[in-house]
């Protein structure tokens, strides 16, 4: 019994003395999903950063959804109406969201969470090659400056409103914030249409200077760029720009048009004329139940919630064998008993263009004939390229106002027509191209959280 | 490290000092009326300073000095006795009449103590009052039960997490649910599973029939010893074990049960639905005539309202699958058909349990199946539990107490889904359940969720093993060391499966897989001190350290595209679109120490500190001490008042001690990136900003309290008052996301809970042949938030919020002012102050809190001629209850076709009609699909929470049978309530939210049932 009592005696004094000390060490536990900023130390850390980014613009707060959606609804004069249950997508048809709205506010969280996440990417340039050095700047910029255009366009007035130096934008953040003491660089005001205007110009400039002419698939080249650009200039009304733009990536050659209107969506991979598309497959998407372009765009039967009908009646005019004008489909939804779809979003994984080949064309003409030059073609040739794969009749002559007209029947329900709408001043039914809810409120979160901001008129 | 070394020296230098001896007497001192053993007596050899106090099994052993002739057992409440040694060396005692609950033995962190001695408040819960009820997990068996624990389950689904709020809530971003410690060891009690459901109640995988006792650590004082865990309150559940010198015994309880819901609503009926639909059209139809609305441009108001009558009769076609919505026929209950017809429950479980000198044990088989009143939500759990201990020497002990159970529950979707059952209601009432072939109609309002109802599927399962292994070694008579090893590993698995048929499938059928698995480790090493100080000093002193480390890993996979619905895992998947894996540790390091001395009984003191690491903060912050003390006075004692006939017991006590929170998941002083997953391009990116000085957040918790017996102790009882302040509250603070993120986790602010607990117990008759007692708790309890330095957080769903100078949880919202008798239009306060029209004007405020004043329980028990009777009553006072649904469901129909709830019948027809609900209207019915206080109510209720009538055999049939006792019982729960909620006023959809209380979305409500049982013991 004695050697037992020692055996026990010694086991303690071993617990105690070997045991303990130790688990002090077992305080130290590293996260087991994540990382820490100290552990991105080589260039493809970096390149991973870079590539994050991505995945924030696939976000259905950003071009997954969102970026292309909300403008769809706050420009609708009819031709769409959405009948599902969420009230806050209704609101935005209806020009009636509110200042407390999660959808500008998940935009604006989106945004800048993918400025953040490149800004940290251009800080940590010093762990990249020499070689890969300017083509991952230039990319992180790409991204920067696409996202700045969506934010600026959806928060601010429009630059064709003129005051571009006195009207808020959003606040420019260009420094990264990754530790405690980067936070306070986050706490700032809006800045001014024009300042987040050149921002975005130097980013795209950069961008389209130092990309490749290829990357890989999904990722922004320096054609990707030239597009953005090309948006850019013709909201600042500087058509001349936007033709060179635009003529960049024509002339390159790169892309085509798809053989038939039909193959331009769609599509697994991108097509032939996407210049820059958000990739999306079964397994990374921006959401199937309820997120996604196609999941309020797509009919029920092709897995989505069916939300947003077309009025055929309202749609943009089309000559009766332009497929454009059939690009549509009947079908029903969760709250749709019958109604037609538009084929754009039709089918779930597939790639979402953000722009493709074919506005290239219709902004080449529509600058040229504004600018009164011919940069690449003349702008009739344009046109009827496009109206040509749609078998649309091809026209005798063309003018700015014609162009326009043609870009509203390609690119419906891409997302464009607010835009443009706005740089044309052009009152979207009763509402004018400057009206308050036009541009969406400032999220009351931010307001509350962020002094230095100011709200929105009209909210 | 240093403390702890220095402290063991201490320990063992104490143990060296030893009296000098002569003879020794032992015995056992038992009570009078059970014979049961009397823990804590006093032991004291007459003319000298030689004594002791029994142990908790009642015995003693006394050195008796050579001058000693008599000894004398003295303990509060009791009768003191004189006994002569002479030659005994055993000498066994039996006392009369006293208040047994004094020497109830308490368990309190790392060891256990008389009721009498203690300083801490620490209320106790016995297995009867645990046992044989229909409940899923033991919270709800001891809801109203003790003051100043308030237990919310949030609806009439099982298995469901269970809100518990020790003395208020004491954080806001932080978890405050309690500790929960079984038999020594923490326990994991968050829920695992998938966290787009309703979380689950981890604590369902114990079996309450295998709980001997309850223990509520409440104030600083008790708490204190379990440290940087224990801000929330700790429970503390102690399983049943065997006694030494118990013939073994079997125990067999089975029950049956039925149930049905507490409360149905009431809808309209298709009359009504389509009568107030055509009102609807007509408003419709003569304002946008009126306000010449350009979406509705009509040449007549008749041509107007005809247009909004043909829709909504269009969509009464729709519904009725064609028939001719005026002569219908019938009128379809949705309400009723997400219940069930009746839920059953069938608990059954056997045990035995006994103990030789050498070893004690318990062992138990449990079955239990359970359903709610709600379709498709089943619960089962079976399993065992072994508790087992054996003293190899009269030195060392050693034994294990295990649990290993199987939890299975059947599950329907969070409230927010149209699939879940309680949103049947929105249908309308003209859609029938079944089409023209006998299917179930599918052709509804919205999807049917009891079409999807027969394809879908999701099931959790829980294997769980709980359990410990513990070495008790005596290295001197006065010091004593105790090793506990112990595990909790919990495997789940969810199942869910949608058919290819279900609307939620959209003809690709789905299905998810979750696993998930949790493991915790835990050991306690300490050593208790206990020297023999004389019968005027008694004192102990317990110190040691605690590890605790869980790892906790994910597995889930996604896929769609099933052929069919025979195969329901993903095999059968074509597709699979989600999977990934996830792990995660944490551990916490503590060291601990606590003395108690008592002088002469009276005088009563306590001291302890525990100190704690823990993974979850930084290095800059990682330890913090916890300091508590507290003193007690048993008046009762001293002379003036030690023979009062009317006062038998009064004890005065006072703690104040620190104590600590840590809840807040892992990794939140970090900064973090996640990884990405852009199609075949793996990236990081920013996810969460990290602050190295978070550290914990601390309250300090104040507690007097006092504890008295009158009248022979027939009226007992305890009243304390509390104040609690908690700083360095850790706050999820929201940063702007211009910073790129969403918050951070600071040290800011301060809450305050004070408050009263008041618990009564009256002998109301005690005669041989009929007992009477009456229990009675109250509590109170004031929550504010003092300060957040301005920040506002909000719950998920953004109704509620932390706002200063308010309790946590306050409703914020527009306030609703009535109806404009002129114009039918709802009115909300708005910026000035003035009720308008303009709901965009109106102004969000605090108009209601869901945080209640007055909580408690109120209980009888009769007995006699074999009969037992129970009435148990619980109350909730001062808490609002916000009916989120009614933005669909009592809106006037401004959402479209919802059905509607009854109130709506007293909708505004006319000029000056004088009325709370707004005019009819899809179109211009402003705030109708807002929140606003109109759908706040009075929470308020008082429950008959159970009833239960029970026979026992008398003892000359029970010899016939050859078994020691047998008791059928029937008992019912939930029979009668009263409240002003037009529902069930026990719910709470989002149960276990800090900030969120009190919503009622689509909440399915408590059960009403009736039980029928049998208890034998052979």
């Amino acid at each position: 019994m004695k050697s037992y009592k020692r055996y026990i005696t010694l086991c303690l004094l071993a617990v105690s003395a070997v045991g303990l000390p130790a688990c002090n060490k077992k305080l130290e536990v590293a996260p087991g999903s994540y990382i820490v900023p100290d552990q991105v130390k080589t260039e493809s850390d970096v390149r991973a950063e870079l590539l994050g980014a991505y995945s924030n613009l696939q976000h259905y707060d950003a071009y997954g959804e969102r970026a292309i959606l909300i403008p769809e609804l706050l420009s609708d004069e009819g031709e769409l109406s959405f009948e599902g249950t969420f009230l806050t997508y209704r609101q935005y048809q209806d020009k009636a969201q509110l200042k407390t709205s999660a959808i500008a506010e998940g935009i604006w969280q989106r945004g800048f969470k993918t400025i953040n996440n490149v800004n940290i990417v251009l800080s940590n340039l010093n762990l990249v090659s020499k070689d890969n050095k300017t083509a991952i700047e230039a990319e992180a910029k790409f991204v920067r400056g696409l996202m700045y255009f969506n934010l600026c366009n959806l928060f601010g007035k429009p630059y064709s409103a003129g005051a571009v130096t006195t009207n808020l934008a959003i606040p420019l953040i260009l420094d990264p914030i990754i530790a405690q003491e980067d936070l306070q660089k986050g706490y700032q005001p809006r800045a001014t249409v024009d300042a987040v205007h050149k921002q975005i110009v130097a980013d795209l400039v950069f961008a389209t200077t130092n990309l490749g002419e290829t990357n890989e698939k999904g990722r922004a080249n320096k054609y990707a760029a030239y597009a953005i650009l090309s948006r850019v200039y013709m909201a600042e009304g500087l058509y001349d720009k936007a033709a060179i733009a635009a003529n960049e990536v024509i002339k390159s050659d790169a892309f085509a048009l798809t053989s038939t209107f039909d193959k331009a969506f769609n599509n697994g991979l991108n097509s032939s004329e996407d210049i820059f598309a958000i990739q999306q497959t079964n397994q990374s998407n921006a959401g199937t139940v309820n997120n996604g372009l196609q999941t309020f765009y797509a009919g029920y039967d092709f897995g989505s919630r069916g939300d947003i009908i077309i009025d055929l009646d309202k749609i943009p005019a089309y000559e009766p064998d332009d497929v454009r004008g059939s690009f549509f489909y009947e079908n029903y939804g969760l709250a749709v008993d019958d109604g037609f779809y538009t084929g754009k979003w039709k089918e779930q994984y597939k790639v979402i263009p953000v722009v493709r080949l074919a506005e290239m064309y219709l902004t080449r003409a529509e600058s040229n004939l504004r600018a009164g030059t011919t940069v690449g073609a003349e702008p009739l040739d344009d046109i009827n390229l496009v109206r040509e794969r749609s078998h649309a009749t091809a026209l005798a002559a063309v003018t700015a106002d014609i162009a326009v007209a043609e870009r509203i029947r390609e690119l419906a329900f891409e997302g464009d027509k607010l835009w443009t709408y706005k740089r044309l001043k052009k009152s979207v039914g009763a509402f004018t191209y400057t009206d308050n809810k036009l541009v969406l409120p400032i999220p009351q979160r931010e307001t509350d959280v962020n002094t230095k901001l100011t709200q929105n008129p009209g909210y | 490290m240093l403390r702890f070394y220095s402290l063991m020296g201490m320990l063992l230098f104490l143990c060296t000092m030893s009296y000098a001896q002569s003879k020794q007497i032992s015995g056992r001192v038992t009570d009078q009326k059970d014979g049961s053993s009397l823990p804590g007596v006093t032991v004291k050899v007459k003319g000298t300073n030689a004594g002791t106090v029994t142990t908790p099994d009642g015995t003693y052993k006394l050195d008796v000095p050579a001058e000693g002739t008599s000894i004398i057992f003295s303990f509060v409440g009791y009768s003191d006795q004189e006994i002569v040694i002479g030659n005994q060396k055993t000498i066994n005692v039996i006392l009369s009449t006293g208040n047994k609950d004094l020497s109830e033995v308490v368990v309190v962190g790392y060891g256990t103590q008389n009721k009498r001695d203690l300083t801490g408040a620490v209320s106790k819960i016995s297995a009867k009052e645990i046992e044989n009820q229909p409940v899923v997990s033991f919270e709800s068996a001891i809801q109203g039960k003790t003051p100043g624990v308030v237990i919310e389950s949030g609806s009439g689904k099982v298995g469901q997490g269970i809100k518990v709020r020790i003395r208020g809530t004491s954080s806001i971003s932080a978890s405050s649910q309690p500790l929960y410690v079984v038999d020594g060891m923490p326990v994991n009690s968050t829920s695992n599973t998938d966290v787009n459901n309703d979380p689950t109640n981890p604590m369902a995988d114990i079996n309450p029939n295998d709980i001997e006792s309850i223990e509520v650590l409440k104030d600083a004082s008790a708490a204190a010893i379990y440290g940087a865990r224990a801000s929330n309150g700790v429970i503390l559940i102690t399983t049943k074990k065997g006694k030494s010198g118990e013939k073994t015994r079997l125990e067999l309880n089975a029950n049956a049960g039925w149930g049905k819901p507490t409360q149905k609503r009431g809808f309209l009926n298709a009359k009504e639905y389509v009568t107030l639909l055509e009102e609807r059209a007509v408003n419709d139809g003569k304002t946008a005539f009126a306000t010449k609305d350009p979406r509705f441009p009509f040449p007549t108001e008749a041509a107007s309202i005809a247009y909004f009558k043909k829709r909504v009769e269009d969509e009464f076609t729709s519904l009725t699958l064609g028939k001719d919505f005026n002569n219908l026929g019938y009128s379809t209950n949705w309400e009723d058909a997400s219940f069930r017809n009746t839920a059953h429950s069938q608990q059954l479980d056997l045990s035995a349990t006994g103990g030789t000198d050498k070893t004690k044990f318990y062992v138990s088989g449990f079955y239990n199946n359970q359903e709610a009143v709600v379709i498709n939500n089943k619960f089962v759990r079976y399993g065992g539990r072994l508790n087992l201990e054996h003293a190899a020497t009269d030195k060392v002990s050693f034994g294990m107490n295990v649990n290993v159970s199987r939890s299975q529950l059947d599950r329907i979707s969070n409230d927010n889904t149209f699939s879940t059952p309680s949103q049947l209601v929105a249908q309308s009432p003209l859609s029938p359940l079944y089409d023209s072939t006998g299917a179930i109609n599918n052709n509804t309002l919205y999807p049917n969720g009891l079409f999807d109802a027969q394809f879908n599927s999701n099931r959790q399962v829980t294997f769980r093993t709980l359990g410990n292994v513990f070495l008790n070694y005596k290295i001197l008579p006065t010091l004593s060391f105790r090793s506990e090893l112990g595990a909790d590993i919990s495997s789940l698995t969810e199942d869910q499966f949608i058919g290819v048929q279900s609307s939620d499938a959209f003809g690709k059928g789905g299905g998810l897989s979750n696993y998930t698995q949790d493991v915790a480790l835990n050991t306690n090493n300490y050593f208790t001190f206990t020297p023999n100080l004389g019968a005027d000093h008694l004192f102990s002193a317990t110190a040691g350290m605690s590890y605790l480390q869980d790892d906790f890993s994910t597995t889930q996979v996604s896929g769609e595209l099933f052929p069919s619905d025979i195969i329901k895992k993903l095999v059968a998947a074509a597709s699979i679109t989600f999977g990934n894996s996830t792990a995660q540790r944490y551990t916490f390091l503590s060291y601990f120490g606590r003395a108690n001395y008592a002088y002469k009984g009276k005088y009563l003191a306590s001291v302890s500190l525990r100190g704690d690491g823990s993974s979850r903060f930084g290095p800059n912050k990682r330890y913090g001490a916890f300091p508590a003390g507290s003193l007690g006075w048993v008046a009762s004692e001293e002379g003036f008042l030690k023979d009062n006939k009317t006062l038998n017991f009064l004890k005065f006590r006072v703690s104040y001690g620190t104590t600590g929170n840590a809840e807040i998941g892992e990794n939140r002083y970090l900064t973090l990136l996640e990884p990405t997953a852009y199609p075949l391009l793996p990236g990081y990116r920013p996810r969460q900003m990290g602050n190295p000085d978070l550290k914990w957040e601390k309250t300090k918790q104040f507690d007097v309290g006092l504890e008295f017996g009158l009248f022979n102790n027939r009226l007992s009882g305890e009243v304390d008052y509390y104040n609690k302040q908690t700083s360095d509250l850790l706050l999820q603070a929201n940063l702007p996301y211009t910073t790129g993120y969403d918050f951070q986790y600071l040290n800011i602010g301060n809450m305050e809970n004070k408050g009263v607990e008041i618990m009564l117990n009256s002998v109301n008759i005690d005669t041989r042949h009929f007992k009477w007692n009456t229990s009675l708790n109250l509590a109170y309890n004031k929550n504010r938030v003092k300060d957040i330095k301005g920040q506002i957080i909000e719950s998920t769903s953004g109704e509620q919020r932390a706002v200063e100078g308010q309790p946590i949880g306050v409703f914020y919202m527009a306030k609703f002012a009535g109806v404009d008798p002129q114009t039918g239009n709802a009115l909300y306060i708005d910026g000035s102050g003035k009720p308008n029209a303009d709901f965009s004007q109106a102004e969000r405020m605090v108009v209601g809190k869901s945080t209640p004043d007055w909580t408690g329980g109120f209980t009888n028990t009769f007995s006699g001629y074999g009969f037992d009777l129970s009435v148990f009553f619980s109350f909730v006072q001062g808490n609002d209850i916000y009916n989120r649904a009614a933005i669909y469901q009592d809106n006037g129909f401004a959402s479209g076709y919802d059905n509607q709830l009854r109130d709506v019948l007293n909708r505004w027809q006319k000029p000056g009609d004088i009325t709370n609900v707004p005019r009819l209207s899809r179109y211009y019915s402003d705030g109708a699909s807002d929140n606003s206080s109109r759908w706040l109510f009075d929470g308020s209720y008082i429950r008959l929470k159970s009833l239960t009538l029970g026979y026992s055999l008398p003892k000359s049939v029970i010899n016939t049978l050859k078994i020691s006792g047998l008791r059928v019982y029937v008992a019912g729960y939930n029979l009668w309530t009263k409240t002003k909620y037009n529902g069930d006023p026990e719910i709470n959809s989002d149960v276990m939210g800090n900030i969120a209380g009190g919503i009622d979305y689509y909440t399915v409500p408590q059960a009403k049932q009736i039980t029928l049982g049998l208890n034998v013991k052979f």
